[in-house]
């Protein structure tokens, strides 16, 4: 987007479960019009910095701007935040179809048109109840439901950890498509190196609830020998 | 918002619809029959105050059902099943997303309320109109404006609960465990108090010690009725200058036949002080009751609009 530096903005974050510090003291300048990826190991912290940048979760100390603004304060910049949780949750007992009205109901940009194309696409029956989804099918629901309303920054929290390879692949392949059709910015977390390398530009490692290294995927890389020994590296530090 | 909400309240809603058509249907019944033969007063109560007490239990049961399955999974069960995730990320904020849940679910129980009332309020009408208990627990709670407010008062106090625990079945428990507290309280320990009672000074005859349930060993009778009114208090025995009649001078009375203890009781010149409500504030302690539950529930919904932002975690 022209004129916004970042999507993503903290100062000092930290999120703390009662005695459990879940991020500490966190400092990131996440850069609009990228894929960012934010890798790190379970429990680094990668969900509770996503569902505090999506406004699910307020922030114990320090400060986070998303797209200018507190992340999810107003309706109107909830509209421009696409988030699909982890383990994609939908309503199991509403079908594809009543999904996307429930979508069109609730969002002010809605893309009818988006949505269904997206639902065609992915073999969705619009009169199948979305409990009786698989996996990858659920996610692709969830997917749909999160671009249609067009936000300028889409974030995926694990969104393919629990997709057999070749929904995984699928899946992904949409995410880079739709991101790029809507020429939105996003962040995913994965502990899947592999998929990071994939779709993502720029990258975030997060361990032990602090940030190890942020930069451009490219810049990264060079002088290591491949992204996986780059972020083992940090990884194995940050246990030391 | 309104279209998820109904959605997602349906099945619900046709469970409760389905059920109130049966028991209108008892009610329109039982109305009739009452109202079929020239009953005597004591006639009604012989043939149709059994039925008419069954019916008062479910009414006093409505709003329990009302706060433990509309409201106490209106919020928990989108926690439980990770939905909040989903819906809350709509462009529509936490606050908004609860308040129309309430009203929606609110107006249902509104309804639900109001046609069970009124429905027995009418059925019960000439047996209650014998009865003249207008202020006792059952009769209270179960006529006219009261049921409605107790069933608002539940089912925010069910989902408030589900909001602030999380967990479905837990909150149901906690809203059961709040709703028979508060039907236990405040028609003992609030409802008296509304209004400041009126006293009355009752002289005591032959004919008000005959109709007393307890004589006791000391100066102190229970049971004293007065038409309509509620009596709230009844002081010890007072002599003409109002201090309490020594034990010795009740005693011979009460120490001796049981048949002469009233004219000996009447000989004395006796009175009693009388706490009581009387009957013509009915409407307003109705008025108050209701009032005092909508504020309740208001409070209620106040804390789950306050509490609803850091309730995702």
């Amino acid at each position: 987007m022209v004129g916004m530096s970042s999507v993503l903005k903290a100062a000092g974050l930290t999120k703390r479960y009662g005695k459990h510090l879940a991020l500490t003291d966190c400092d990131l300048d996440v850069p609009a019009g990228r894929v960012t990826g934010l890798v790190g190991p379970n429990g680094a912290g990668k969900s509770t910095l996503l569902q505090l940048a999506c406004g699910l979760i307020e922030p114990t100390a320090g400060a986070l701007e998303v797209l200018g603004n507190r992340p999810g304060a107003t309706a109107a910049h909830l509209a421009r935040v696409g988030f699909v949780a982890q383990d994609t949750p939908v309503y199991s007992s509403l079908t594809v179809e009543e999904h996307l009205r429930l979508g069109a109901r609730l969002n002010p940009r809605w893309d009818a048109a988006l949505a269904r194309r997206r639902v065609e696409r992915s073999g969705l029956r619009p009169g199948q109840k979305a409990g009786r989804l698989s996996g990858g099918q659920r996610a692709q629901l969830a997917l749909t439901l999160a671009v249609a309303k067009r936000p300028e920054l889409l974030i995926f929290d694990e969104p393919a950890a629990a997709l057999d390879p070749l929904a995984r692949d699928a899946f992904l392949r949409d995410l880079v498509e739709s991101v790029t059709e809507l020429g939105a910015s996003a962040v995913l977390s994965s502990h899947l190196l592999g998929d990071v390398e994939r779709v993502c530009d720029h990258l975030v490692v997060l361990a032990g609830g602090r940030v190890r290294v942020a930069g451009d995927v490219d810049t990264l890389v060079t002088g290591a020998d491949s992204l996986e020994s780059l972020v083992l590296a940090y990884l194995k530090e940050a246990v030391r | 918002m309104i279209w998820l909400s109904w959605r997602q309240f349906r099945a619900q809603a046709l469970v409760a619809a389905f059920a109130l058509i049966l028991l209108a249907g008892c009610l329109v019944v039982l109305g009739r029959q009452i109202r079929g033969g020239d009953y005597s007063g004591a006639e009604l109560r012989e043939q149709f105050q059994g039925r008419v007490y069954l019916l008062d239990a479910v009414l006093l049961l409505t709003p329990a059902l009302i706060g433990l399955f509309w409201g106490a999974p209106l919020a928990a069960r989108e926690l439980e099943t990770g939905t909040h995730r989903l819906v809350w990320n709509q462009s529509i904020t936490r606050r908004r997303w609860l308040t129309v849940k309430l009203l929606l679910t609110g107006l249902a129980a509104v309804i639900t309320g109001a046609l069970v009332s009124a429905l027995l309020t009418w059925a019960a009408g000439p047996l209650d109109r014998f009865t003249g208990d207008r202020f006792s627990t059952i009769f209270f709670g179960t006529r006219n404006l009261a049921p409605v407010a107790y069933g608002v008062f539940a089912l925010v106090l069910g989902a408030v609960a589900g909001l602030l625990i999380r967990r479905t079945v837990p909150a149901m428990a906690v809203t059961l465990v709040v709703l028979v507290m508060t039907q236990a309280l405040i028609p003992n320990v609030i409802r008296p108090h509304l209004m400041a009672p009126e006293r009355l000074s009752v002289p005591i005859t032959a004919e008000v010690v005959r109709n007393l349930s307890f004589l006791g060993q000391h100066p102190e009778i229970s049971g004293l009725k007065m038409p309509g009114a509620w009596v709230i208090n009844t002081s010890e025995l007072r002599t003409a200058d109002g201090s309490r009649v020594s034990d010795d001078t009740y005693g011979v009375c009460v120490a001796g036949s049981l048949d002469k203890a009233p004219d000996c009781l009447a000989a004395l010149n006796l009175h009693v002080d009388v706490d009581y409500q009387p009957v013509s504030r009915y409407w307003t302690f109705q008025w108050l009751e209701s009032v005092l539950y909508l504020s309740l529930a208001l409070l209620l919904a106040a804390v789950g609009l306050w509490r609803i932002q850091g309730a995702a975690h």
